[in-house]
């Protein structure tokens, strides 16, 4: 039960201390974007090349550069968690109504201020909508963790894989799919009251 | 406005102490422990990690399971881990890449002084078993061909599958080397598989002939024949921990402790405690805290 | 450089593992077609049933891969067998989701229309609904082939050959040639794939329905 216990906290907080790194960067990104479009559309771009880079070989890759380890897990983790936060801080911020841009160009804002004021909040719902996606598709990635050492659930079920022992296998797997479908359905929930509040 | 705050301000908590989690974790007082992807040296880490925690007041860093001999070799290399659970066999030929040699006790201080002088790594105490790679048959194959030794299989060669896990084909004491001393020739190409699956693949009758390692326990499980090397190419492989000098050098009583194992574990232990790990599934900590208590150790 | 003597050398045995990656993908992705586009089309009859039907694909997905080939190393063993089975099971939810969602976002005047001038149930869905929700259902389709990409290199790990074999032997023998190997191909066949696919969703995608016509 202990040994559980500690995969899991492992687990989680690689997944949080990337999933901040991932939101401060992808959102700083997503305003880039948004700000110099010309930029914006090759870095989403470069943030769908990739998302399509098959996982088993990003982890690789980065492990010959970083070396094994959790740096290079949560390094991965960072990568595939940018095109959501990006691609929904842009589309958010690029569909804002243009009355209400406007309205803040009225009142003397800075294009800092009218940001910071006006545009990120009412860009929040969909951006954490980016950030849920992001989550969820972490968990399951940092699974493979145990194959370039670093920790989390994926040990357990390696072991089990190895051992050829279901039970194993199950003691690591439910967790993670547990986990991440309450993150889904809680973020998903929390999305939902969001989108009211900034009506 | 509110809700927003306390959000963010749970978020930055969170990741507060999650960068705390992680910076505690690489303290003076803390030792890495790695382990190569078998249940043998899995549970030799668990052991040697549990003695370090039950006679010494360091804190001990599991990397267990963490790949093949190469992986943990560059590891403790790169200082990412301060010890694991190495073969003087292995040593001398996968790291040393020098030619066999047979007797046991020059194999060990051939790798001691070597791994010293190159690598600053210190051999400690073996632990007594040798498991040495041997080849194994289905007992199919054994019925069928009658065979005993490696050269007896030259002849039926031809009609059956080998396979063995990724490194096997990576190291001079391997197939390369194998083949080419005895003459083999296996029928198609060899199957590579991690290293746990192959006895999985050899039970279903997917390969004929693979590398076993002479303590494993799923030889015991699948009835399979273990072949004599009549022309004596494996070298021996004995076990024992391997440390980093500058580990050693700060932390002393590491010695005494690691070579607590030093002796205490002869073929058939090695065996049995193997049989329990991988054929009975029990969990790697049990098997390892039981025989340290039946030994009087913690 | 050591690298370019590397691939030469091996080119024979990459190009056999790139074979069989794109032999993974083609068999599991067609299969995956096959199951799941019937399925999303009964699906938008039964609506009812729609939201728990795709709630349970999608909580197929977040399985992760490596749970999934082990529960296919334990009921199936080692090779290509398991390996099919669990890549056709993942490539399912994305062109489920989206042949449900591409044909029930077919504008329902399209469907009367077609009703108007007498078509039957089944060629208003062959004529009408089909060809509309086409692009949706391609796109789903690529979704689903680039998944299989990456998930078929971790197929490797149970014996079913492919681009993953090498980035398994690159890590098991900390082998940076051998990683490079697997690595590079396989997310150059999952670009392939997805431009080529994408390619196909413009070519097919009905004037009417093009943003820029």
């Amino acid at each position: 039960m202990n040994e559980l216990m500690h995969a899991i906290a492992e687990h989680l907080s690689i997944v949080a201390v990337a999933m901040v790194f991932a939101t401060i960067i992808g959102i700083a990104l997503g305003v880039l974007s948004y700000w110099k479009r010309k930029l914006g559309s090759f870095i989403i771009s470069l943030a769908e090349i990739i998302q399509t880079i098959p996982s088993l070989a990003l982890l690789a890759l980065l492990m010959i550069i970083f070396g094994l380890g959790d740096l290079t897990m949560g390094v991965a983790l960072v990568l595939y968690a940018l095109l959501p936060i990006i691609r929904n801080t842009y589309t958010s911020l690029t569909q804002l109504p243009p009355y209400i841009i406007d309205a803040a160009r009225g009142m003397g804002m800075s294009r800092a201020q009218r940001l910071v004021k006006v545009e990120i909040p009412l860009s929040i719902p969909m951006i954490f909508g980016g950030i849920k996606v992001a989550l969820v598709n972490s968990l399951s990635i940092a699974v493979m963790g145990v194959l370039i050492g670093s920790g989390g659930l994926g040990y357990i079920i390696y072991r089990g894989i190895q051992q050829r022992n279901m039970e194993r296998i199950l003691l690591g797997a439910i967790p993670v799919v547990v986990i991440a479908l309450i993150f889904d359905w809680g973020m998903g929930k929390a999305e939902k009251r969001l989108q009211k509040h900034t009506r | 406005m509110h809700r927003k705050r306390t959000r963010i301000t749970l978020v930055l908590t969170l990741a507060l102490a999650a960068i705390l989690f992680f910076t505690s974790c690489a303290k003076d007082d803390t030792i890495t422990i790695g382990s190569k992807d078998f249940g043998e040296n899995i549970v030799i880490a668990e052991m040697l990690s549990q003695l370090i925690e039950a006679h010494t007041p360091l804190k001990v860093n599991r990397k267990l399971n963490l790949g093949g001999t190469f992986v943990n070799f560059n590891a403790i290399k790169n200082g990412q881990i301060d010890i694991y659970p190495e073969y003087t066999g292995t040593g001398l030929t996968a790291h040393l890449k020098m030619d066999v040699v047979n007797d046991p006790e020059q194999s060990y201080s051939i790798v001691s002084e070597e791994f010293l002088k190159q690598w600053d790594i210190v051999w400690l105490e073996p632990f007594g078993f040798n498991n040495t790679y041997t080849l194994a048959v289905t007992p199919e194959v054994y019925e069928q061909y009658k065979v005993e030794t490696y050269s007896d299989l030259i002849p039926y060669a031809g009609e059956l599958v080998f396979g063995a896990e990724h490194e096997f084909f990576d190291r001079q004491d391997g197939f390369d080397g194998l083949v080419e001393v005895y003459g083999l020739q296996f029928k198609g190409e060899p199957m590579k598989l991690n290293a746990s699956l192959k006895y999985q693949a050899i039970g279903r009758g997917d390969m004929d002939v693979t590398d076993a390692f002479a303590t494993d326990g799923p030889i015991k499980q699948y009835n399979l024949k273990i072949l004599e090397d009549d022309l004596g190419f494996f070298p021996p492989y004995h076990a024992a921990p391997i440390v980093r000098k500058e580990v050693l050098d700060k932390h002393p009583e590491l010695k005494t402790v690691l070579n607590m194992l030093g002796g205490k574990l002869d073929d058939a232990t090695m065996t049995d405690l193997n049989y329990l790990v991988d054929v009975e599934g029990e969990s790697v900590e049990n098997v390892a805290t039981e025989f340290l208590k039946s030994m009087n150790l913690i | 450089m050591r690298l370019i003597t590397f691939f030469s050398k091996n080119s024979e045995a990459m190009i056999a593992s790139l074979g069989q990656h794109i032999a993974l993908v083609l068999i599991s992705v067609g299969l995956g077609m096959v199951i799941a586009i019937p399925l999303g089309i009964l699906l938008t009859r039964h609506k009812k049933a729609a939201p728990t039907v795709l709630a349970l694909a999608g909580t197929v997905q977040t399985i992760p891969g490596l749970v999934m080939l082990g529960f296919a190393l334990i009921f199936m063993g080692i090779g290509t067998l398991p390996a099919l089975a669990v890549l056709t099971i993942y490539s399912i939810l994305p062109i489920l989701r989206n042949t449900y969602t591409g044909i029930t976002e077919v504008l329902p005047s399209y469907k009367d229309a077609a009703k108007g001038i007498g078509m039957t149930k089944s060629q208003v869905l062959f004529k009408v609904e089909l060809p509309l929700a086409l692009p949706t259902i391609v796109s789903g389709i690529r979704i689903s082939a680039v998944y299989i990409v990456s998930w078929a290199t971790l197929a490797g790990m149970i014996g079913a050959g492919g681009l993953g074999d090498w980035i398994w032997t690159g890590l098991a023998t900390y082998n940076t040639d051998y990683i490079l190997a697997g690595a590079i191909p396989s997310a150059i066949l999952a670009f392939a794939f997805s431009a080529l696919i994408g390619f196909l969703q413009k070519l097919i995608t009905p004037r009417a329905l093009r943003r820029n016509a």
